[in-house]
């Protein structure tokens, strides 16, 4: 059947810190919720179906959706609720725009909201490996990336000093995100070198922060979306690679991610991306350590194979580069895992409608976002100033 | 004839159910699913475009508990996502997925190992952990509460509830034949409640596999068109009266007037609820009768109306997560190859706070 288009018309974060003591974890999510609405006038009487993203056994909270039902506003209404990972904010992006373009649906709200402050996420974390063989060695982000980051490092030639960079780029652009959490204007290269070793090379200034935060969307067909917001930022394409349950069936995993190629390779396709260079004006990339960011260049087709190194040492994602990556700060900045996602859209949409702020790239047609989660899963989606 | 556009199911099966499948792992569980329904379609696993599935990351005691069935759901390098509720519910999603014209052939996957958790445990979890937890609340104790109510403003009481419980297990021929007697001498939990009140933990797994009309009328098996559904929440059990269920009588309006069908054109109605008295509760709500009529409806004996739960529902032995989605299955397969209505009911969450519903037809 033929899709509604749909277009993000709204987004709204809360102000993300490492304990927000000020909020309940219902409180915390409302906030973002109700900054999004607020930006277009939106009532809850307006959404037609919200859809929820947490990861539950971050903070201990079985059936979340269900305990914080009302104060998400989705009293009466339809509340589908999703937990794919670090994915999940992106799985609940693309699951707005399917409700809204399969017709079902005129306006639909996404939020995403974790206060990892109140639970243990590393420990939750760990069960995703292999009882017997990986849980030990790769407990948790830190090993997981460690351990990918040494393939990565291996195949590609990538240094330290490249891997800090994107570090201080991470932390400085923070700084203009008045929701970022993470922000250090006077960061260099060599704080980062001489940053704690996490677990080799993984440095302390290497990984992301541990956030509590939210973000929301408000998610419309095409016959409102004009009404909604002066310049919508359109779908243009949504899609998801899933990839194998254990990280050791797949070696290489971060010098070939090979659910990012996929997914990237299939959206491409669907939106007349030739060359991603320079066919997109900005991109909000889920980066979780700095050699992820690096690899990610690579198999998002921004650079050649082994590249990404080159590509962070000519500036070209810098916010006066080329191709700005993460103009927000991405996940090395800001870490609410079951919003941080969302917020990749988020901000993508919002570089798109010209309202990212002191963060805003010039000119912004076309943006790219991705979800990492999983095991080294994606979802992803493209967004652009005019319908497809 | 060209089929309808919309989404169908050309494939259904169920694990083998069980209060403890110690013999298979949960990837094992629900590959017993997701390979008999495959297989039923006519399809491979190279042939599905992606899943959706329905699991509890508490039940399954680790997080990103799709990660478990990713590999054997067709969800590697394709389109995979997770629905944290009853599988009717990641029905509805995939409908959504399907008619947006974004997959043509997919598999909706619902999977509990119950026998890996403890309930209580699991159930106090969710709990506000400041105001709720000190009080030890689980979901026992809260449908106690609302049973208490219910009984006393309905005029049903256990004994009506007793019958609920029998009659599924005689209609699911899953696990032990039990009557009435048996469940009210069962050990009492929350009064007024008693063990077999309450829908026995199991492993369970159900799939569909479900694909749009181009696919359904290209493979050539018997297909049951998903009319539409619809889904509604409630506020938390603590703050709502819960001897009514607005949200599901105004869930089911929705979709009969989506689908521009009355409530009496159907011939199947299946109401998922882990407790008997929930379930007079629910089909008193949408108004399927009263007293010893709509007890009798759910032990076949209907007087000339379409008996409810013919399944047998939760009760016959199914799971959390699982029990919508098995309803939904076994209404399918009912209904393939023949024409005839059916509405099948998932319920997620204490004292039913969310209700989803799909509408099946079968495509003579």
């Amino acid at each position: 059947m033929t899709p509604v288009p749909s277009a993000i018309v709204a987004a709204g974060q809360t102000d993300h810190r490492s304990r927000r003591l000020d909020v309940s974890l219902g409180e915390l999510a409302r906030e973002a919720v109700d900054r999004c609405l607020a930006s277009r006038g939106l009532a809850f009487a307006d959404i037609d179906a919200i859809v929820a993203g947490n990861m539950e056994m971050f903070e201990g909270i079985y059936l979340v959706d269900q305990l914080l039902a009302a104060g998400l506003g989705g009293t009466g209404k339809p509340v589908f609720k999703l937990n794919t990972g670090g994915t999940v904010g992106a799985s609940v992006a693309i699951a707005c725009h399917h409700l809204v373009a399969s017709g079902r649906y005129e306006r639909v709200l996404g939020v995403g909201f974790e206060k990892q402050s109140e639970g243990s996420t590393q420990s939750a974390i760990t069960t995703v490996g292999d009882p017997v063989w990986e849980r030990a060695v790769m407990a948790g982000a830190i090993g997981n990336f460690a351990a990918m980051a040494s393939t990565y490092i291996h195949e590609s030639g990538a240094t330290e000093e490249q891997a800090a960079k994107v570090a201080v780029k991470a932390r400085r652009n923070a700084c203009r995100n008045p929701h970022a959490h993470l922000k250090l204007p006077d960061i260099t290269v060599e704080q980062v070198l001489e940053s704690a070793m996490l677990a080799h090379p993984i440095r302390r200034l290497d990984m992301c922060p541990s956030s509590d935060g939210a973000c929301a969307i408000v998610m419309a067909a095409e016959g409102v979306a004009g009404d909604l917001a002066e310049h919508p930022a359109w779908v243009h394409a949504a899609v998801t690679a899933h990839d194998q349950q254990y990280m050791g069936d797949s070696p290489k995993r971060l010098a070939v991610m090979r659910s990012l190629r996929a997914a990237s390779e299939k959206a491409y396709g669907i939106a007349g991306i030739e060359d991603p260079r320079r066919d997109f004006d900005v991109a909000e990339i889920y980066e979780p350590a700095t050699y992820a960011e690096l690899a990610m260049y690579e198999n998002l087709g921004f650079c050649a194979p082994g590249d990404g190194g080159t590509l962070i040492d000519e500036g070209v994602t810098e916010m006066e580069g080329d191709l700005p990556v993460n103009p927000s700060g991405g996940v090395l900045a800001t870490n609410p895992v079951g919003a941080t996602a969302l917020i990749r859209v988020a901000e993508a949409a919002l570089q798109v409608m010209g309202e990212a702020g002191e963060h805003q790239v010039d000119g912004v047609r076309r943006a790219l976002a991705t979800g990492y989660g999983g095991n080294a899963w994606t979802d992803l989606m493209i967004l652009g100033r005019e319908p497809r | 004839m060209d089929f309808p556009a919309g989404s169908y199911v050309v494939g259904v099966a169920h694990a083998r159910s069980a209060p403890a499948r110690d013999d298979v792992n949960t990837t094992e569980l629900a590959w017993e699913a997701v390979s008999a329904a495959l297989a039923d379609a006519g399809v491979g696993l190279a042939d599905i475009g992606g899943a959706v599935s329905a699991s509890q990351d508490f039940w399954e005691g680790r997080t990103i508990s799709s990660m478990s069935i990713n590999e054997i759901a067709g969800g590697t390098l394709r389109s995979e996502a997770k629905v944290a509720a009853d599988g009717v519910m990641a029905l509805l999603y995939a409908m959504a997925r399907i008619e947006d014209g974004d997959q043509t052939l997919n598999l909706v996957l619902a999977h509990s190992k119950e026998s890996q958790a403890d309930p209580h445990t699991v159930e106090l979890a969710g709990h506000d952990p400041y105001y709720h937890r000190a009080l030890d609340p689980d979901e026992t104790i809260a449908a106690a509460l609302q049973a208490q109510q219910f009984y006393a403003r309905s005029g049903f009481g256990p004994a009506d509830a007793a019958r609920i419980v029998a009659a599924a297990r005689r209609h699911g021929g899953v696990l032990p034949p039990v009557d009435a007697a048996d469940v009210l001498a069962s050990e009492p939990t929350a009064d007024p409640l008693r063990t077999l009140d309450r829908a026995p933990l199991m492993d369970a797994a159900t799939a569909l596999v479900v694909c749009d009309a181009a696919t359904a009328q290209r493979l050539g098996v018997p297909a049951v068109r998903l009319v539409c559904g619809a889904a509604r929440t409630a506020p938390f059990w603590t703050d709502r009266d819960l001897t009514v269920a607005p949200e599901l009588s105004g869930t089911v309006d929705e979709a009969l007037a989506l689908a521009g069908w009355q409530l009496d054109s159907l011939e199947r109605i299946e109401l998922t609820a882990p407790f008997a008295h929930q379930q007079l509760l629910l089909a008193g709500q949408l108004g399927l009768g009263e007293g010893p009529e709509l007890v009798a409806r759910f032990e076949g004996g209907t007087n000339g109306r379409l008996p409810l739960n013919p399944s047998g529902g939760w009760h016959a032995g199914s799971a959390g997560t699982v029990a919508g989605l098995a309803a939904t299955a076994d209404a399918a397969a009912a209904l393939r190859g023949r024409a005839g209505r059916a509405l099948v009911h998932g319920a997620t969450g204490f004292c039913t706070q969310s209700h989803a519903v799909v509408l099946l037809e079968g495509v003579a």
